[in-house]
């Protein structure tokens, strides 16, 4: 079983809108559940693509492409992963294919940033020249590197690759699929050491001890933590002693 | 805020007012076309009266196609001039000058594209129309930094994970809202670029003070970094909470005077130290390997992902 061209076509189409537009104007579209609930939809089983959708959000909670980094491409994974799953071998076939998937796209992402750099230095040479039509163009070219590192694996993945991922994967060992079940459930440790990194851990550790505590040993859900925390932010700002800086400025 | 700012990725954009005269003196290398003549100064030149059509046509131009040409040299720079075009030829009307305008947008530019970008653009299109070419710059420069930790704060740690973890388990137990409330977020943060782009557009040059001067929007900013260090606290256990191993082993009890063996679970041991033990050890080496070793996030998860597949494989996790 194979995908034919219009619905890799279709997919691929969607891979590129998703990205271009959360470049802008940031529709949030490249979201796993949002590109995994829509690919779902096309292939006509939406519940695998919510799943493979939540699973993939669940692994990609704190990442964030700080400064323009590069992340795992959990839009191109979930859109991968649910398909190839649809074509019979369900939950685990999608998300074995969808983690290396994610995890392969971040080439293809350096690979679309570097690219183009071609048109700053192209609209460059339209700035000198006056010629804002020019420019204009290079600008609204950018978006090909950017899309097409999406739309062409997602097409020659489902178009060629489907149908032998999908047969290779079922008669995977079992020892296979539990180690990607292991990093499926390990690699959420990056976005959060990634979003630790990113904070002032050094002045403001405390407070992740009382959210890790309310969890792992007073078991409160996470919701009626994230309240919690709401609180604990105004408290602290409110014992706060205003700065001389924020009177003024009050 | 600076030690946030304290990232590889983020440097370019981490400007003190001491870098913004550096910054300033840099763009005038790489522009050497630069017309100091036209706007040496920042009270030279008539105010323009923009029209509300040419305000609002940068606005869209900003709020939709921003970063369609993000490129590693100079990153959001290329969106910028583009979105600026209205502005520039309402308020330049010689060749010459719009050139030199143009140019002078086309130096690097990179902050958090939903809140950062639309206040700095707002107050650079009011800058823009009273010809204060020399400040708009220094204005991109010391802005991009600051507003791309509020912004990313606020975004990426304090709203996307609480919202993402509600719309995963939705979504887990089948309900269409999940995806539903993912594509309200992006909605919502989408349509607030156009009051936060009036908002900077009203304030002007002022924009630069509220920011710098560490006071409402610092301590704002410190207030989401504090909920967002609660939440991510009881986030670690929560969603890595199926991390468990299966390894038993022998132990050997005297009881009543009788010696014999009994198998334990080293997850029952585990708990009975620290709960969730084996996520928080996940979470600190990943830790380790992004700042320790200085490792790219790339490559952090390439060895996360191995390390794990080959414990998951063994059968050890």
């Amino acid at each position: 079983m194979s995908y034919s061209v219009g619905i890799s076509l279709l997919l691929a189409v969607w891979a590129y809108v998703g990205i271009v537009l959360q470049l802008g104007p940031g529709l949030w579209w490249t979201e796993a559940l949002i590109s995994g609930f829509v690919t779902g939809a096309v292939v006509g089983n939406i519940p695998l693509g919510l799943t493979i959708g939540a699973s993939l959000t669940l692994i990609s909670l704190g990442l964030w492409t700080y400064g323009g980094a590069t992340i795992p491409d959990f839009q191109t994974g979930a859109i991968v992963g649910t398909a190839i799953g649809a074509l019979g071998g369900g939950i685990s076939v999608g998300l074995t294919i969808a983690l290396p998937t994610a995890l392969l796209m971040t080439q293809m992402d350096v690979l679309g940033r570097a690219v183009t750099t071609i048109f700053i230095h192209g609209a460059d040479h339209y700035a000198d020249e006056g010629n804002q039509r020019g420019l204009s163009v290079m600008h609204f070219l950018g978006q090909l590197p950017w899309g097409l590192s999406r739309g062409i694996p997602v097409f020659l993945a489902l178009w060629l690759g489907a149908g032998p991922i999908e047969s290779v994967l079922k008669t995977a060992p079992t020892w296979f699929s539990n180690g990607m079940i292991t990093a499926g459930q390990v690699l959420p440790a990056l976005g959060f050491a990634l979003l630790l990194s990113m904070l002032p851990l050094r002045r403001l550790w405390p407070y992740l001890l009382v959210g890790f505590v309310l969890f792992a040993y007073l078991q409160v859900p996470i919701i009626g933590i994230a309240i919690l925390a709401v609180a604990i932010g105004f408290v602290v700002n409110t014992l706060k002693p205003r700065s001389e800086g924020s009177e003024a400025n009050a | 805020m600076p030690e946030q700012m304290n990232n590889e990725a983020l440097e370019p954009t981490t400007a003190t007012p001491e870098q913004v005269e550096n910054s300033s003196a840099q763009t005038d290398e790489m522009l050497p076309v630069e017309a100091g003549s036209g706007q040496d100064g920042q009270h030279n030149g008539d105010l323009v009266a923009l029209d509300k059509s040419v305000v609002r046509s940068a606005m869209w131009r900003h709020l939709i196609t921003l970063q369609w040409s993000w490129n590693y040299e100079r990153m959001q720079a290329l969106g910028y001039v583009y979105s600026m075009l209205p502005i520039i030829n309402a308020v330049y009307k010689d060749k010459a000058e719009r050139i030199t305008a143009m140019k002078r947008h086309l130096v690097f530019y990179n902050t958090n594209p939903q809140v950062g970008s639309p206040l700095i653009f707002g107050a650079t299109v009011a800058m823009e129309a009273q010809r204060e070419g020399e400040a708009v710059d220094s204005i991109k420069v010391g802005l991009m930094g600051p507003l791309a930790g509020i912004g990313d704060t606020i975004q990426a740690i304090l709203f996307r994970p609480i919202i993402a973890v509600i719309a995963a388990s939705l979504a887990l137990s089948g309900s269409y809202f999940g995806p539903l409330i993912m594509f309200l977020s992006g909605i919502f943060w989408t349509i607030l670029m156009i009051p936060l782009f009036y908002a900077g557009y009203k304030q002007g040059i002022g924009i630069a003070q509220e920011v710098s001067s560490q006071g409402r929007l610092a301590r704002f900013t410190e207030m989401v970094t504090i909920m967002g260090m609660v939440v991510i606290g009881g986030f670690v256990p929560s969603i890595m909470a199926k991390l468990k191993t299966p390894i038993k082993y022998a132990q050997t009890v005297t009881s009543l005077g009788q010696t014999h063996t009994q198998t334990v679970a080293l997850q029952t041991t585990l708990d009975a130290l620290i709960p969730y033990l084996i996520p928080v050890v996940f979470v600190a080496f990943a830790f380790w390997l992004l700042r320790g070793l200085k490792l790219s996030a790339v490559w952090t998860l390439i060895i996360l992902f191995i390390v794990a597949f080959v414990l998951g494989a063994l059968g050890w996790l």
